[in-house]
């Protein structure tokens, strides 16, 4: 475990960026307007302060502690056997976390596009693909990202942009929606999305600059939420709400409504799929890494490649868990709201003793990195 | 030097093993030739007796679910491999005929998922609906409710949401076999009718998606393309058929696309109009050429009261007797204000067509919904209640018209 300290804010932020972005894309809008019809962008934006919240936590703690990760300090903090439970339930979550993302992701596919394939086979492809990966140190890693991140972000801009020449601003309004029927809920459901911004806590330790973290989160979740909240707009303003409660997945049915001009492409939902494999992979990376690094410091193991493969069937197994989509969507709902407490109040009160028992890691420079 | 040539085997075992997965194959794999493309698919109303006809795919014949009940034939036109001329070389310009480059079955069902499996037990060949660019259903069975066949098309991953569903005044089926000169394949044809009326200003957009979010929406209600086969196997557009939820309720004349384009202010305009001059036997057409239009809610004792401020845009098109001298600007404003009467009763009368039914397809419920969010959420809040209140709401409608050019001759 090299730690070399090479990563640069631009790639802190990318490293944000792609990993928010994922599988979450697809429901989205759903999950916006159930909770209040035509208010949804207004749901989201409250669903990415509450992310920035968790994710402003994060970032502090990390700057707090400049080069350690939060299984690291947290025993620093609130004492070793604490410390244990608090990483043990980290790692199991994300490990949760990143079945669920893959089934969804097989989900998707047998559903859409490759309707004969066994979902089985879509999972496992990914997982692999995942858990090589993640036997790359961090700077690769955030390699990895820092090049995927224009993919996702272009592609999917355009789609919106062209969205729009169908868009009615009619079903924007009112902006607070008509019945708000489960507000809390869906701006909850909505931040569970973002949770994979806790990989930050894994990033500082090799930041050139930590002090720089808070700019490259900051950017990181404007950049992804800014997007989020562009693709409930434009899904709302070209579906209307009711029909985007009609719709599984009416990201992906905007891809399919919107063609290039002069007709070059009719459908965009092959190109959008094409590209949401790559999101989808970034945030799969991002959370197999994380909790195969979570496991590695907690046992203090020099290597942390050891775990990548060993960690595949037990993922690969709760992928499968859920019997069905139905079931699935719930089962992630769940796993969403139960995980917030863990990325936003677990290092809430982590900072909150950290400021009380006055705990504060080395400044950078008195320790050469090692 | 024997390690040597064991390291050489293994590796060149291992460059060998790279390309084991491009050999396999994939479960997905599909030729061309395997697949049947769906081009158009017709929905026809039959009787229960066409029982007799079906076969039990799905079910038995004395299922409960399906005894006695009315049945759907669905007829499909597939596409002929090869048959598809690709450019204006190929085929020549011999007998255009629709056996030729597509296939025509029909099936009988309980619903469209039915019929479509029994047909799919008689082919050999996986239907493929990617392709699917217009489905026909006839008027019948809209009126009996077309919420199976939405449900089954929305569900459907392959079918895009650009494809056009249209209404048929008699059979649907006819729609499917027809074969127009113009175009080799007869459901591109159908296509090309309804994508030109749009360009010339004809209809408004109206893609299967479009149909879907504005059936959806609490506030507004669905309309299609009403259509008719002619007798020379070209396509008339009819009119707008209207829903109520999935029930077809009513239909328009070709002037009301007009008239609902008015009202939406949707462009390109391309209406014409015949306008007599009061008092005199002289009659000229106007051609309209651009829309403008707005529509202002508010609440007045308790109840929404709409107004539509529409501004037409008009060009001078012919006189039918020719003693009538329109280069003076008295006859223009004469013929304006006269056009502007005239369209304001058929904008009004339309409107109260579709009041009778409770089919507000012009979505004035959704500005209620939208601008006046208090009022609705107190008195309206459901699909319900609004088609119950847009029977007697009243609705202002203003109109300007403008004559702009007025062609070749200066008289």
């Amino acid at each position: 475990m090299e730690q070399t300290r090479q990563v640069t804010v631009t790639q802190a932020a990318a490293v944000l960026v792609s990993t928010i972005i994922g599988v979450g894309v697809l429901p989205l809008p759903l999950f916006a307007v159930r909770a209040a019809d035509s208010g949804a962008p207004l749901v989201t934006f409250f669903g990415m302060l509450i992310a920035m919240v968790g994710l402003l936590l994060i970032t502090w703690l990390g700057m707090r502690f400049p080069d350690r990760n939060i299984v690291q300090y947290s025993e620093a903090i609130i004492g070793r056997w604490l410390a244990w439970i608090g990483s043990g339930c980290i790692i199991v979550f994300f490990a949760v976390l990143t079945s669920l993302t893959a089934r969804e992701f097989g989900e998707v596919v047998v559903t859409s596009v490759l309707k004969t394939t066994p979902v089985e086979v879509t999972v496992i492809v990914m997982l692999v693909l995942a858990a090589i990966s993640s036997r790359n140190g961090i700077t690769t890693f955030a390699y990895i990202h820092m090049f995927y991140m224009p993919l996702l972000i272009g592609p999917a801009i355009l789609i919106v942009a062209l969205s729009l020449k169908n868009a009615d601003i009619l079903n924007l309004e009112p902006i607070w929606g008509n019945e708000r029927k489960d507000m809390l809920g869906g701006t909850v459901t909505i931040a569970a999305l973002c949770q994979g911004s806790f990989i930050l806590t894994m990033v500082i330790p090799a930041m050139r600059r930590p002090k720089k973290a808070m700019r490259a989160s900051f950017w990181g979740m404007l950049i992804a939420g800014g997007l989020y909240v562009t693709i409930v707009i434009a899904t709302v303003a070209v579906f209307g709400a009711e029909e985007t409660k009609k719709l599984l997945w009416p990201t992906l049915e905007l891809a399919k409504a919107t063609s290039l001009p002069a007709n070059v492409l009719e459908r965009l939902d092959a190109a959008f799929l094409a590209v949401w494999v790559t999101a989808v992979f970034s945030t799969l990376l991002s959370s197999y890494f994380l909790t195969n690094q979570a496991i590695a410091f907690l046992f203090r193991l020099k290597d942390h490649r050891m775990f990548s493969i060993f960690l595949l069937p037990f993922v690969f197994l709760m992928a499968m868990f859920p019997k069905n989509i139905v079931q699935m969507y719930g089962i992630i709902m769940q796993v969403g709201r139960v995980g917030l407490v863990l990325t936003i109040a677990y290092p809430g009160l982590l900072l909150l003793v950290a400021i009380l028992r006055k705990k504060r890691g080395k400044p950078l420079g008195s320790s050469k990195s090692g | 030097m024997g390690a040597q040539k064991a390291v050489k085997t293994v590796k060149l075992l291992c460059i060998g093993m790279l390309a084991l997965p491009f050999l396999t194959g994939c479960w997905d794999r599909l030729e061309i030739e395997d697949r049947a493309v769906v081009l158009g698919i017709s929905v026809d109303a039959e009787k229960p007796e066409a029982i007799a006809e079906e076969d039990e795919t799905t079910h038995k014949a004395d299922a409960p679910a399906v005894a006695g009940k009315e049945m759907v034939r669905v007829a499909v036109q597939i596409a002929l491999p090869g048959r598809i001329p690709l450019g204006p070389g190929e085929g020549g310009g011999g007998a255009t005929n629709a056996q030729r480059t597509v296939w025509v079955i029909d099936v009988v069902g309980h619903s469209i998922d039915d019929a479509v499996m029994n047909l799919q037990q008689q082919l050999s060949s996986r239907l493929f609906f990617g392709h699917l660019r217009v489905i026909v259903v006839s008027e019948e069975v809209a009126k009996k409710g077309i919420s199976n066949i939405n449900d089954y098309f929305h569900r459907n991953s392959e079918v895009r949401r650009m494809a056009w569903l249209l209404i048929a005044k008699g059979s649907a089926k006819a729609l499917m076999t027809a074969a127009p000169q113009l175009e080799r394949v007869p459901t591109l044809y159908l296509m090309s009718t309804l994508d030109e009326a749009i360009g010339m200003g004809k209809f408004p957009i109206d893609f299967i998606g479009m149909f879907w979010s504005r059936s959806a929406k609490k506030g507004q209600e669905g309309f299609l393309p009403y259509v008719e086969l002619k007798k020379h196997q070209n396509v008339e557009i009819k009119g707008i058929a209207y829903f109520r939820s999935d029930q077809m309720v009513g239909k328009s004349d070709p002037i009301g696309i007009g008239v609902y384009m008015v009202v939406k202010g949707i462009n390109p305009a391309g209406y014409r109009v015949l306008i007599q001059i009061p008092g005199t036997n002289k009659e000229v057409t106007t051609a309209a050429t651009h829309r403008k239009s707005k529509i202002d809610v508010a609440i007045k004792n308790g109840r929404p009261v709409f107004v539509v401020t529409a501004a037409i845009e008009i060009n001078f098109e012919e006189k039918i007797s020719g003693d009538l001298l329109i280069n003076d600007m008295k006859t223009i404003k004469t013929i304006e204000r006269l056009q502007s009467r005239q369209t304001e009763q058929a904008v009004e009368d339309f409107i109260k067509q579709t009041q009778r039914v409770g089919s507000d397809i012009f979505g004035f419920g959704e500005y209620v919904r939208a601008k006046k969010p208090a009022y609705w959420n107190r008195n309206i809040k459901t699909t319900e209640k609004w088609q119950n209140m847009y029977k007697d709401v009243s609705v202002e409608v203003h109109l300007d018209v403008r004559i702009r050019r007025i062609g070749m001759k200066s008289q």
